[in-house]
């Protein structure tokens, strides 16, 4: 069995921060990312959601080698790549958040494109013209927007640049950290369709960071949840929106505002805690409407609670309305962590 | 360099000179710039062409002719216009020679600080880590030496004086200047991610420094230059005086004016004419240069919060049917009295923001009620003007904006005219506002208890002990365990949704009428939003208070409004119940907004996006807004705006679908 496109195996990454204690002053890490393993294949969207502060976008990053590992590995099709590696850099690209901050603002369109082509050597110089012209093409923009300042094209058109930059290198996996959340919402369709039919027509593989739960299920095949810096579940898109094992989960998606009904039910309440102290045991569990007192001394393990459905949460099928298990579909009955 | 770079450099010629352009016209516009850039011109001029201006040689002697008075002086002639000195030199002749090599020389010395300075500023804010920690030590032991003692030190043991010493003596010490400001500049730059993205297509480090960094840092660099010429004109002439300027017979300004000195007593002039000199030419670099910055740093320019009222509204012309081009054929909006009136009406209001080349029209004329309790759901993208309506009603709109036309009436009083006297009692008191970014609008150096209780007490004239109770009060009624703890505590230390739970006790505890939020919870977690809407939309209801929610969010609308309220580029589109507009949307902007957007309960459908942009807020517009991007566009919409149809049961849509005629019409 050939290796997946991409693999994380336990992989960490600590800030230091220093806080005030009387006199003196303290270096606490900050764990914004805490043992996290996942994989993803080649034209498979991963999407990954949680609030600020949870490590999402410190995930990304980590995993494209723009911040260095505290622990644990990235592996591309089963070979580590380091981070001067110009391979690293031609297999996976980003598409960042702001559009008004992720490009050079005194630098040409046509620019901004052909950098990673001449950076790599690509295309020979002669051809550099067509081909970021078949780039702008791609993404929905014309030949002549090559000549323009982003501060002259809309937020969209940024961001579609901004795509057309990822794709110069032909690369097999794009992170997008939160790719349209500063769009307005009409032009926000027209990214998200961009992006499924690059992925589908290229066979590009996506880590699609975003807050928005809707987002996220619209474009990926699986989601993984992430709470203060772990991966609380993960499992196939559909499944994990409809039937959610982690209560956390459940109370995201309750949280969200819906335009079929009113609802009054918040299950979950009071805020997320400081990530630099989180709570000992399960990190969820003060704010966990089904916590008992395992949860606060003993974190329960990612585990396969149904075929292809990961949760780590000790009691994931004993829910209010968790679903219920088929016979001979528990992997894990509850306490098997331990 | 590829063709691509070679074509944007084309078309890089018309646009830098339409910026150029604009700084020259901010320039042109600040009269003391002028000024400053008129005499440092002059003075340029003078420099360039002293060879061609001079009536004599500078260093030809005289002395037959020796301290003889200016032409304006008794005895003063023609031939020389400001005397001769002790040496019978002609003084005209040797101030515009003086002017050329005093220039020379601090033009060059700047250069050569500047230079080093915009190098070593580069280097120490992108790599950081020792490189930095050196040459910033380096730079402020350079700044703890006395450099007029150094430079003099210098300059007395070199045998054989030449301009290139004087030179480097003022042009090297002056590095640090610059390296300080590009340093912060760069640090600040180096974190943007447009830096982070030239990484991740593997730009190596001198490449995001000399191609991304670099363009963006710059243009600090000619402001300080500027100022450094200044100083270092007078440094020149300072050590000119000391002895230490250029080897005679080579005239600067220092040197004549030290020369000058010796026959002060017999003919003033002859000091007082050099130091005229380096009076007006500094003087007008310094004003050249503020005047630059300023331009070059919007920051710098003056601003304020200034109520600007229109001239209109002084002659009650909202009726005027030539200001206010309203539809006749619309059903008008009458502005209702009595019992049952609502509580706020907006009839016809338009909102410019007027610019030098064109105004933007941010709002476009739109009448909407808002009842007693009710909760009126704003939605809109940017640039509906959803924000701006709320700053009209509080009338707080950042100038140059202004209300053109239109009435705000709160109980029958119309807020557009209302004295700024007036709008002070009625802000916090009827009118409470809440904003997207909690943090900006509370003081970060007071603690929340005492922003809450002076604030109670301004907006109700209560006294210190109810101020105190009150807000305790209203921090529980949000949702605050610990109201006490966090009293003591200051805004960041909180949370942002901490805060903005602060921010809606602050406007609560003043109960006022009526309450403004403006993206109350965008910036907040979704388990955070749902808390906080919940509560102030109980809040609200149980105090009776009448609630403006703006949001681009329609689920949030949907889920917490009673009535909404669809914009589309400052104009309206849809208007009515709630879940009659949601469940059956009838402005095909409004089906968009609900379809275009991916939901957690909605299938896997393929989204529907709208084509093409927002329209221009600048432009003229004929018909309707929302036409060049509607999937259901006929040629009506193009050529005749639409009035606000009537569906029935307080709902009404601003699309030519649902004129009378054509209802009735495909009825069969």
């Amino acid at each position: 069995m050939s290796a997946p496109l991409l693999e994380v195996r336990g992989l960490s990454k600590h800030f230091s921060v220093r806080r005030r204690a009387g006199w003196t002053r303290k270096v606490h890490p900050l764990r914004a990312v805490d043992d996290v393993s996942f994989t993803l294949d080649a034209g498979e969207t991963l999407g990954l959601v949680g609030e600020s502060g949870c490590g999402k976008s410190t995930l990304g990053r980590t995993v494209l080698g723009l911040l260095a590992p505290t622990a644990g590995e990235v592996l591309f099709e089963g070979e580590h790549l380091t981070e001067g590696d110009p391979r690293l850099r031609r297999t996976a690209q980003i598409v960042f958040q702001d559009p008004y901050t992720s490009l050079p603002p005194k630098m040409r369109v046509g620019r901004i494109i052909a950098e990673p082509l001449l950076i790599h050597d690509l295309v020979p110089r002669a051809d550099v013209t067509e081909r970021v012209a078949s780039l702008l093409r791609d993404v929905g923009l014309k030949r002549e927007h090559a000549s323009a300042l982003p501060h002259q094209l809309s937020g969209g058109q940024r961001q579609r640049v901004g795509i057309a930059r990822a794709l110069a290198v032909e690369p097999k996996l794009i992170v997008a950290d939160e790719a349209v959340s500063a769009l307005d919402v009409s032009v926000q369709a027209q990214i998200l369709n961009l992006l499924k039919d690059l992925q589908e027509q290229r066979g590009i593989a996506l880590l699609f960071i975003s807050h928005d739960l809707g987002v996220v299920r619209y474009m990926s095949h699986r989601i993984a949840v992430m709470y203060l810096g772990r991966i609380v579940e993960l499992g196939p898109a559909v499944d994990l929106v409809e039937q959610p094992l982690h209560p956390y989960t459940r109370g995201l998606l309750a949280a969200v505002p819906r335009i079929d009904a009113r609802r009054s039910a918040v299950r979950i309440e009071s805020e997320p805690p400081n990530p630099v102290d989180p709570p000992e045991g399960c990190r969820f569990h003060p704010r966990c409407p089904i916590a008992q007192s395992r949860c606060s001394h003993d974190p329960p393990q990612l585990l396969d609670w149904l075929p292809g459905r990961e949760a780590a949460c000790h009691f994931a099928l004993d829910g209010p309305d968790a679903p219920a298990p088929v016979a001979g579909d528990r992997l894990h009955p509850p306490g098997a962590a331990s | 360099m590829s063709d691509v770079v070679a074509a944007a450099a084309e078309q890089s010629a018309p646009k830098s000179t339409r910026a150029g352009r604009d700084v020259g016209r901010r320039i042109l516009r600040s009269p003391l710039a002028m000024l400053g850039l008129v005499g440092t011109l002059l003075v340029l001029a003078a420099a360039v062409l002293a060879p061609w201006l001079s009536p004599h040689d500078p260093t030809s002697q005289n002395l037959a002719h020796i301290l003889a008075p200016p032409i304006w002086a008794e005895g003063g002639t023609a031939e020389h216009l400001l005397g001769t000195d002790g040496l019978g030199r002609d003084v005209a002749s040797r101030l515009l020679h003086g002017a050329r090599n005093s220039l020379f020389v601090a033009v060059a010395a700047m250069l050569i600080g500047s230079g080093l300075g915009l190098v070593t500023g580069l280097v120490a804010g992108f790599f950081g880590g020792r490189v930095e920690a050196l040459i910033m030590r380096l730079g402020d032991v350079q700044l703890a030496f006395p450099f007029i003692l150094l430079a003099i030190a210098i300059l007395g043991v070199v045998a054989d004086r030449s301009a290139l010493h004087l030179i480097l003596v003022l042009g090297i010490p002056g590095w640090i200047i610059y390296a300080r400001v590009v340093r912060s500049r760069v640090l600040a730059e180096r974190e943007k991610e447009y830096v982070q993205a030239a990484r991740a297509v593997g730009a190596g480090s001198w490449r995001r420094l000399f191609r991304y960094v670099f363009p963006s840092v710059w243009q600090v660099v000619p402001v300080i230059a500027l100022l450094d010429v200044g100083f270092l004109i007078i440094m020149e002439s300072t050590l000119a005086f000391l002895g230490l300027g250029l080897p005679p017979p080579s005239p600067t300004w220092g040197g004549i004016l030290a020369e000058g000195r010796r026959n002060m007593v017999v003919s003033p002039w002859l000091p007082v004419l050099p130091g005229l000199a380096i009076l007006v030419t500094v003087l007008s670099i310094n004003l050249f240069g503020d005047g630059l910055a300023a331009v070059i740093d919007p920051r710098l320019r003056r601003g304020g919060m200034r109520r600007i009222l229109p001239p209109s509204l002084t002659a009650a012309s909202w009726h005027d049917p030539g200001t206010a081009a309203r539809d006749e054929s619309s059903p008008a909006w009458p502005v209702a009295t009595g019992e049952g009136a609502p509580l706020l009406q907006v009839r016809d209001l338009r909102i410019d923001f007027p610019a030098t080349e064109s105004t933007v029209h941010a709002v476009r004329g739109i009448d909407f009620d808002l009842r007693r309790g009710e909760t009126l759901g704003v939605v809109g993208e940017s640039g509906s003007g959803k924000s701006v309506t709320a700053t009209a009603i509080l009338q707080l709109l950042d100038p140059p904006g202004r209300v053109s036309t239109g009435q705000i009436l709160l109980d029958g009083e119309d807020l557009a005219r209302a004295s700024n006297r007036r709008m002070a009692q009625l802000r916090g008191r009827q009118l409470g506002m809440i904003f997207q970014n909690p943090a900006a609008s509370l003081n970060p150096v007071l603690t929340i208890g005492y922003q809450m209780r002076e604030a109670l007490r301004q907006v109700t004239g209560c006294t210190r002990k109810e101020a105190a109770e009150r807000s305790h009060r209203a921090l529980l009624d949000v949702g605050i365990p610990d109201p006490a703890r966090v009293a003591r505590q200051y805004p960041f230390e909180l949370s942002g949704g901490m805060n903005q739970r602060v921010m809606i006790a602050m406007a609560l505890a003043a109960s006022p009428r009526v309450l403004l939020a403006d993206e109350p919870t965008t910036a907040l977690d979704t388990t955070t939003q749902a808390q906080i809407l919940r509560r102030l939309v109980d809040l609200t209801e149980e105090h009776e208070i009448s609630l403006v929610l703006i949001t681009h969010d329609i689920a949030v609308v949907a889920e917490y409004a009673d009535t909404v309220m669809v914009l589309y580029a400052g104009e309206v589109c849809e208007y009515g119940p709630v879940r009659q507009v949601v469940d059956d949307p009838r402005h095909p902007y409004t089906r968009a907004l609900l379809e275009s957007v991916p939901r957690v309960e909605t299938a896997d459908e393929r989204l529907v996006p709208i084509p093409g942009d927002l329209p221009d807020p600048r432009a003229q517009r004929t018909g309707c807004p929302f036409a060049a991007r509607c999937p259901e566009v006929m040629d009506v919409c193009r050529e005749v705006k639409p009035p606000r149809f009537d569906i029935g049961g307080r709902h009404d849509a601003a699309c030519h679908l649902w004129a009378p005629d054509r209802v009735a019409g495909s009825k069969p």
